[in-house]
Order: structure tokens, then sequence, then C-alpha cells
């Protein structure tokens, strides 16, 4: 189970450290995952994703994080387990095994790249990554502008969240007995957020265009 | 929408926009004009993006960023508890009410910088924390889908809009259901065959599980994006049904 979405939680997952994975740039780290990720889900070969997982928990362990290793596991496994029961049922043992270890590999090895490198890194990653598009028409400067005001949005919105579901249950809306309690409490929470987020967008577009950020040069 | 040009320009050019050789410079020269410094107000005003090569005022992006920031909110936000121990979080509503209220271009623009945030590492997916891994997880055709499906809940709504208000709830209700059957559920049966390698009956039967819960998210994307619409009568008209 997810622990109670805070903004803190939305920084991610990275742990700071000092070990050679932290060092190692993104671009070096991120293709080694998709190498990997494609070699592991292409061959689909028991050993090629027992030697894969050996990789990534060295990969772990060299990085002092072996103890995240496993973590992803924590709010999937029962996909997983499901997912490996029908396709033990569906095409045998093999399949059981190699289907849910697939998808809990991949997403371990990804997470390690989330583990070790910083937040700000990921985004100014994502950001150079619309550099060479440049050609077609992208800007990567607006680009960065509208992912850097998407962060800074998102504790906002999970505050007026917060507050819409607090005074909410002090209308005593979570305890209404009616049968149409869900609806009820789903509309309660969603149209202030949304007015909300609307009203914060505009406020947002103005001080932008009042100060000339983001418009065409 | 393939009459681009008749939409695009939010003055001079309408109709006529079709005559000319090339359309897209009106509504260029339009647009340099609108964001002068002179006149923040209409800089301010959402015009709906009918054209994909228009560029995006400030007020734009800002709209894109916090409609991500939005679907992201409402992804990770502790949904409501169904049964069979499935926590069905808010975001396909978000995705389709993006979608509703800032039609095809803007929403699909605000949709794929929410994917791109999660596929990068920021955790704003419900369930997995986010990051290249769900890539390989079995709702990954779910996930990749909603650009498209906020792309086409916005064409879908901005045919509902160009009617008159009567019974607004309920066709944007049938645009966003529409939306769910042609494009969503597709794509995830599509992932689920991919990457879970389950045969077709079987990815369908894992599909249907979410319909019921899809229908009730329908229904409150649209209650939702009615009321902002109330809220914000200038989501509803301009360069939407301006012909």
């Amino acid at each position: 189970m997810r622990r109670a979405a805070g903004s803190a939680d939305l920084l991610g997952a990275y742990r700071p450290g000092n070990s050679w994975l932290h060092a190692a740039p993104l671009g070096l780290k991120a293709g080694a995952l998709v190498v990997l990720s494609a070699a592991v889900l292409v061959l689909r070969s028991p050993a090629v994703v027992a030697a894969a997982a050996v990789l990534v928990l060295t990969a772990y362990a060299t990085a002092h994080l072996l103890r995240e290793s496993w973590r992803p596991l924590r709010s999937m496994w029962p996909v997983l387990l499901l997912l490996g029961a029908f396709q033990w049922w569906a095409s045998g043992w093999e399949a059981a095994l190699l289907v849910p270890g697939n998808i809990a590999l991949c997403v371990a090895a990804a997470r390690l790249l989330t583990l070790t490198t910083a937040p700000q890194v990921l985004m100014d990653g994502l950001v150079s990554l619309a550099r060479p598009l440049r050609q077609l028409g992208a800007d990567p400067e607006r680009f960065g502008l509208t992912l850097a005001l998407m962060l800074r949005s998102i504790p906002f919105l999970l505050g007026s969240a917060r507050d819409v579901r607090e005074s909410a249950m002090a209308r005593g809306l979570e305890r209404n007995p009616r049968a149409l309690t869900v609806p009820v409490a789903i509309r309660a929470l969603t149209v202030p957020v949304a007015i909300r987020a609307v009203a914060y967008a505009r406020q947002t577009g103005d001080a932008l265009a009042a100060r000339g950020i983001g418009e065409r040069i | 929408m393939n009459n681009t040009s008749a939409d695009a320009p939010r003055s001079a050019a309408g109709p006529g926009g079709t005559g000319s050789p090339d359309p897209r410079v009106h509504s260029r020269e339009n647009l340099r004009a609108a964001s002068g410094p002179a006149s923040g107000r209409s800089s301010g005003r959402p015009s709906r993006g009918s054209s994909g090569r228009r560029r995006w005022t400030s007020a734009d992006l800002s709209l894109i960023a916090v409609f991500a920031a939005l679907t992201a909110v409402f992804s990770v936000l502790p949904g409501v508890p169904l049964g069979a121990g499935v926590p069905i979080t808010l975001q396909t509503l978000a995705v389709m009410l993006t979608g509703m209220l800032l039609g095809p271009w803007r929403g699909a623009a605000a949709v794929g910088l929410f994917l791109l945030a999660g596929l990068a590492g920021l955790p704003v997916f419900s369930g997995f924390s986010g990051g290249l891994g769900v890539l390989a997880g079995p709702s990954v055709g779910y996930l990749l889908s909603f650009p498209v499906a906020a792309a086409v809940a916005g064409l879908l709504s901005g045919l509902v809009l160009r009617r008159p208000r009567r019974a607004r709830a309920v066709l944007l209700f049938a645009a966003a259901l529409a939306t769910s059957f042609i494009v969503v559920h597709p794509a995830g049966i599509a992932g689920l065959m991919l990457n879970a390698h389950l045969s077709f009956p079987a990815a369908l039967a894992a599909d249907m599980a979410f319909w019921p819960g899809d229908v009730i998210k329908n229904v409150f994307a649209s209650v939702v994006a009615v009321s902002v619409f109330k809220a914000f009568p200038s989501m509803a008209t301009p360069g939407r049904g301006s012909r």
C-alpha cells in the first residue's frame, strides 16, 4: 500500500549517496537500463533473466541500496502473483516464473535509476531529450518551463485536494449513511479541486504573460 | 478535425481561411498581434487550440502544466476502494477531464507531459511509483493510450460544445465513454497481451474488471467538466465552434 501521498513523496525515491552509480552520468545509466530491459523482454529465456537479475542485484549492492531492491514488490506482489498463477494454469511453470519475473526485474532496474539520480537531474535529462527535436519545431526552453510549472503545481494541488477533503469531512460527508455516498463523495472532492486548478492555471498564465515569460520571441 | 484552416485564426481569416494559399501564416500573424504586451487580457483568455501548428501562449502553457499536475495528483491520491482489493484511482477521470476542458491539442500535451514526467522517474503513476519500469508492467497499454484518449475526448467534446447547452452533461458523458471504449480499453488489452502474455479472451476478461469503475469515472468526468464550464464559461467558447 502506498503511504498517504504527501508532497515529500512526490520528490521521488531518490536516495542521495556517493557510489559509482550515483556518480555515473544519466545518459549512461538510462542507456544501460534500456538495453537490459529490451534484452530481458525480447530474449525471454530463464538464463537471461537469471543473469540480468544477478547483474541488477550486484548494482543495487554496490550502490549500497540492497535493502531497496525488493521494495517495488511490496506494492506489486498481488498483481504478479495473480499473473503467475494464470500463466501456470495457461502455459506451464516456465511462463509462470518468466512473465512476472521479467516485470519485477525491469521495474527493479528502472527504480535503480530513480534511486540514484536526483529528480532535478532526471527532469533536466528529459528536457535535453527535446533538444534534438528542435529541427522539427520543438522548443526545449518552453518545454522546460512547462515541466517546471507542472512540478511546482503538484504541491499546490495536493494541498488543495487535502483542504477539500478535510472540509468535506468536517461537513460529515464521509459518515453520510445514504447509499449514494461514494458518488457524492467523488463529486464533492473533485469539483472544487478542478475549479481551483483552472483558477490557479489562469493566475499563473497571467503572471507569466505580464512578465513576458513563455511568449514566443 | 480536418478543417484546421477555418478554425485556427481568432479573428479576420475565419471562413476565408480556406481560400488563402497558406492559412497558417494568417493564424500566426494574428497570434503575434494578440500576444503583444498591450493585450494581456487576450493572451490570458484560453484559446482552444484547434491547429497543432499554432504556437501556444503562456496561458496555454500554464493550463497544460497545471492539468498535467492535476492528472498526477488524481493518480496518486488514495482512490475509492472497490471490491477485490483493487483501489480505483481517479486517473482516467483526470485524463478525460483534461481532454474535455483543454481540447484535443492542449489536452494531449498535458497528459503527454504527465506521462513523460512519470516515465522519467517522477512517481506520478498509480500503483507502481513511476519510472521506465512501467513500460514493462501490465498496465502499459492504458498509460500510453492516455494522451490519445485526451485528444479524442477533446475532439468529441468539442462537437458537443458546439451544440446548444441542453443535456450537455449527458453528451459529454457519451463522448468520454466512447473515448474509453475506442481508445483506452483496446490499448489496455493490447498491453496486457504484450506484457502479461495473456491470450485475447483472458486480457478482455481482465480489462472488463475496469468497466464499472470506468463508467462511473466517466460520469464524474462529465459532471466535473460541466461544473468547470459553468464557473469559467470562456473555457467552453472561444476558438471552439467559432466557424
